[in-house]
C-alpha cells in the first residue's frame, strides 16, 4: 500500500469530541473550533501513512490539533486578555503561589473570584493547554511534552504555574 | 531533596503515576516543607476543580458526519503512485482509455441530449458546490478584504461589493471556478451548522434567466431550481449573473438569498 492510500484508523474517531473540547478552548469560537478539527482531520487524514501503528494515536491527533491552531490562527492577536506567556515563562524558575498571584494573576479591578471557564480562559494558551491536557485528558508529562513539543521540565513548571495563578483567581472557588 | 524537584512532582505524585522510593521521597519532603504541603494541598484542589466543573464540549452531529465522511473517502493516488502503477500494469492502459472514453460519450451525450443552457450551468454549479462541499473548504478567512481583492486580480471584472458574512453565516473561502467556459468568482460560506451555500458571480453577458420557475422573496423574483437535493437561485445583478447554491433548505435558501442580494 503507497502512503497516499493509507488509511486513517477508524479509532480516530473515537476521538473527536476530546479533540473537539480542546479545540473549544483553544479556539473560543464554536465555528471556528469546528473548522479547526476538520482541519485537524484532514491532515490526519493525509498525513496517517507517518503514523506508527500501535503507538500513541490519541497524542499524535492532539499534536496535529494544536499545530493546527498555530498554522490557521494568529495566536497573538486572538488572545488579547489572557496575559503573556513570555513573562510567564521568563520567570525565574517555581515561582511560589504568592509571587505569581500578586505580579500576574490578579483580575485587572482587583475583584476575587472569577469562574472557572473565565480563569481558564485567562490563562495563556500555553498554560491552557497543559492544565486541560492533564486534567481532562490525563496525558502523561512525557505526552503533553511531545503534543506541546517542548521539554517534560517546561510542561511541569507551566503546569506548576498554572495552578496557582487559576488559586489566585479562583479565590472564592478554591480554598 | 529540593522543592524544585518535589514541585516538579507533585501532579504525578496527586495522579497516582509516581510510586515507590520517588514518590516516599516527595511526601517525606512534603511532610516537612509547609510550602510544598500548600502547593500539593493546591495542585489536588484545582484539579479537583477543573475535573468536576470544567465545561466539556461535544462535537455537533454534523461534523462528526463530515469526519465520518472525510474518513470513509477513499484517497486518490498521487501522480507518482499512478506511473508505478501502469509501470507494472502496461496492458490495463488500453482498457483504461477505452472505459475513459465511454465515460465522455456517455456523460457528454447525456448533457447534448437532457439539458439546457441553464440547466447544464445549474448541474455544474451544484457539482462545484458538492466538491467544495466534500473537499471541505473551510479554511477559515481571517480577512475577507483580502481574500476579495486577490479573487478580483484573478478573475478579470468588477464584482464588488459583495456579502462578505456575518455573524450567522462565515465566509470560508473564495476562489476563481470555471462554470461552461465561464469564469466565476467564488465564495463559499458556511453557517453554524455546517451547512455550505455557494455563490457565483459572473459577468450576466450571453445568460439567459428562464421566466418560469421563479421563487418570490420579497420584492425580488430570482430563478429558482432543486438539483441534486440543492436549492439553486439565479438572477442578473448589476452587470453580473449571480448563481446561489445551498445545502439550506428554502426558507434558508431565501433568507441567505436576500443578505447577498442586498450586499451585493
Amino acid at each position: 500500500m503507497n502512503h497516499a492510500q493509507t488509511p486513517l484508523p477508524a479509532e480516530a474517531l473515537g476521538y473527536l469530541d476530546a479533540l473537539y473540547n480542546l479545540a473549544r478552548w483553544l479556539a473560543r469560537d464554536p465555528v471556528e473550533a469546528e473548522d479547526l478539527v476538520q482541519e485537524t482531520y484532514l491532515r490526519a487524514i493525509r498525513a496517517a501513512h507517518q503514523f506508527q501503528p500501535g503507538t500513541n494515536l490519541r497524542a499524535w491527533l492532539f499534536q496535529i490539533l494544536r499545530n493546527t491552531f498555530f498554522t490557521l490562527y494568529k495566536r497573538k492577536g486572538r488572545e488579547p486578555e489572557a496575559m503573556d506567556p513570555e513573562i510567564l515563562d521568563g520567570m525565574s524558575g517555581w515561582d511560589g503561589p504568592t509571587g505569581v498571584g500578586e505580579r500576574m494573576a490578579g483580575p485587572p479591578d482587583g475583584t476575587a473570584g472569577l469562574d472557572l471557564t473565565a480563569a481558564l480562559t485567562r490563562l495563556p494558551e500555553e498554560y491552557r493547554s497543559v492544565v486541560l491536557l492533564a486534567d481532562l485528558e490525563d496525558f502523561s508529562m512525557g505526552e503533553i511534552a511531545r503534543i506541546m513539543d517542548c521539554p517534560v521540565g517546561t510542561v511541569k513548571s507551566r503546569l506548576f504555574r498554572a495552578r496557582a495563578i487559576l488559586k489566585e483567581l479562583l479565590r472564592d472557588y478554591v480554598g | 531533596m529540593e522543592c524544585s524537584e518535589a514541585r516538579e512532582n507533585l501532579t504525578d505524585l496527586n495522579r497516582g503515576r509516581l510510586e515507590g522510593e520517588p514518590a516516599e521521597a516527595v511526601r517525606a519532603h512534603v511532610g516537612q516543607c509547609a510550602t510544598c504541603a500548600a502547593a500539593l494541598q493546591r495542585e489536588v484542589e484545582v484539579r479537583a476543580l477543573i475535573q468536576a466543573q470544567a465545561p466539556r464540549y461535544t462535537a455537533p452531529p454534523a461534523l462528526r458526519r463530515r469526519i465520518q465522511a472525510a474518513m470513509a473517502q477513499p484517497r486518490p493516488a498521487g501522480w507518482s503512485a499512478w506511473r508505478a502503477w501502469l509501470r507494472t500494469h502496461p496492458w490495463t492502459v488500453g482498457s483504461l482509455a477505452g472505459a475513459v472514453a465511454v465515460l465522455l460519450l456517455v456523460w457528454g451525450g447525456t448533457l447534448w441530449m437532457a439539458r439546457d443552457p441553464v440547466s447544464r450551468l445549474a448541474a455544474r454549479a451544484v457539482a462545484e458546490h458538492v466538491e467544495y462541499s466534500k473537499e471541505m473548504m473551510n479554511r477559515p478567512t481571517p480577512d475577507p478584504p483580502a481574500l476579495v481583492q486577490e479573487l478580483r486580480s484573478q478573475v478579470g471584472f468588477s464584482f464588488e461589493p459583495v456579502f462578505r458574512g456575518d455573524s450567522q453565516v462565515r465566509l470560508v473561502a473564495g476562489l476563481v471556478s470555471d462554470l461552461l467556459g465561464k469564469r466565476a468568482a467564488t465564495f463559499v460560506y458556511r453557517d453554524g451548522s455546517g451547512r455550505y451555500t455557494t455563490l457565483f458571480l459572473m459577468p450576466e453577458a450571453g445568460t439567459t434567466i428562464p421566466a418560469e420557475n421563479r421563487m418570490p422573496i420579497e420584492t425580488f423574483k430570482p430563478y429558482h431550481q432543486v438539483t441534486s437535493g440543492r436549492h439553486l437561485l439565479l438572477w442578473k445583478q448589476r452587470d453580473l449573473a449571480c448563481l446561489l447554491v445551498s445545502d439550506l433548505d428554502e426558507a434558508g435558501m431565501a433568507a441567505m438569498f436576500l443578505k447577498v442580494r442586498k450586499a451585493t
